[in-house]
């Protein structure tokens, strides 16, 4: 392992992913007018043996998610995976209908999720830049829609890439009212990870 | 197959399996399932490949991850020596990319089917059996015995391929 994450680190990730995960569960609020609850941000930090436990579905179930590369002072990855279920409930939400299956996933279906994702990474890296000062830039999501294991281990690998371990914060967003569960990964580079625990002072 | 326990390669492991058995990955992207078989010893290995090359100093953890390192282990576990490669027999699955449209693209998907292809043809080894890139990711099983491949993707796509005359499998007594 390259880098150190100390108890006091790892807690200060999990806070820093708390309160931009508040901030981006808030905009999807705003957008769907439904209250929607963050669960506690996990930590990971993992090399490649583990990166399948973080598979939380069903490793062929279906799944629609988004990655954006995020650049600036904190750069990394972003990334929404929804399972097709809860995917549904927000294209009820947002556009009053649902795709009948993977064939009628047309372009506007990807625009609503991409949409989300754009939203709720924005809110993400403005809460953290608000308190950090940092500089931080997006870049406009990626869609997919395939099976859970294919979808994540392809984010998973490309944010590998370069890098010999792997930091995950995870975070799980869901609402009383649907039955639906959304999960938000950052997966920082783990070679810029001293300048956010040098503005933190710790 | 279905109920015979199957041996799963996870991301950047290694199976094997020699005379019986079933190997398989469960859902792969833009990484490859790479198998070898020699139909001399009726052995198969399996390599989960996630990136095309190794990083310094990260070969020798788990060999299984990058394309490069992973042939010459396959070969080791099969008890090959590199001069007699040719014996084999590959099948390559995966290296889809799933993410379309993206703007700073690393195409891993893409540069893990065409590191490994190069590989083989450099070692001579045959792919009697791929179904690889495209957009989709995919799950698989072989049955080491018959020589059965089953290949799922999302949806109604399946695909079912007896490579026992391929893979050079010898026909029992029934």
């Amino acid at each position: 392992m390259t880098t150190t994450l100390n108890e006091l680190r790892t807690d200060a990730l999990r806070e820093i992913s708390n309160i931009g995960l508040g901030g981006a569960v808030t905009a999807l609020s705003d957008l769907t007018g439904v209250l929607f609850t963050l669960e506690a941000p996990q930590v990971h930090q993992m090399d490649t043996r583990t990166l399948s436990e973080l598979c939380w579905m069903a490793p062929e179930s279906l799944v629609v998610g988004t990655v954006s590369r995020v650049n600036g002072d904190w750069p990394g990855e972003g990334a929404f995976l929804f399972p097709w279920e809860s995917a549904c409930v927000l294209w009820q939400i947002l556009v009053q209908m649902q795709p009948s299956g993977l064939d009628d996933l047309n372009e506007l279906y990807q625009s609503v999720i991409n949409e989300v994702s754009n939203i709720m990474l924005g809110n993400y890296l403005q809460a953290i830049s608000q308190m950090t000062g940092f500089t931080l830039h997006m870049e406009p999501p990626a869609f997919a829609a395939d099976m859970a294991m294919a979808v994540l281990s392809s984010i998973l690998v490309e944010a590998l890439y370069g890098q010999r371990e792997l930091l995950a914060i995870e975070t799980a967003f869901k609402t009383p009212e649907h039955e639906f569960k959304g999960y938000f990964l950052y997966l920082p580079e783990t070679g810029n990870l001293e300048k956010l625990f040098g503005v933190l002072g710790i | 197959m279905g109920k015979a326990e199957v041996k799963l390669a996870g991301m950047g492991e290694i199976v094997f399996a020699r005379g019986a058995g079933v190997l398989g990955c469960i859902g792969l992207g833009s990484c490859v399932g790479t198998v070898l078989f020699d139909p001399r010893a009726q052995a198969a290995a399996l390599a989960h490949v996630m990136l095309p090359e190794a990083q310094e100093g990260d070969a020798a953890v788990q060999p299984g991850k990058y394309a490069t390192t992973a042939l010459p282990a396959l070969l080791r576990i099969l008890d090959t020596p590199p001069a007699f490669a040719s014996r084999l027999k590959a099948i390559l699955i995966g290296g889809g990319e799933l993410f379309q449209n993206r703007s700073q693209a690393l195409r891993i998907g893409e540069r893990n089917v065409e590191t490994l292809q190069r590989l083989l043809r450099e070692a001579r080894i045959e792919v009697v059996f791929e179904h690889i890139r495209g957009s989709s990711g995919r799950s698989f099983e072989l049955d080491v015995a018959t020589g059965l491949i089953r290949v799922r993707a999302v949806g109604s796509n399946f695909v079912e391929k007896d490579l026992s005359a391929a893979l050079g499998i010898l026909r029992r007594a029934a």
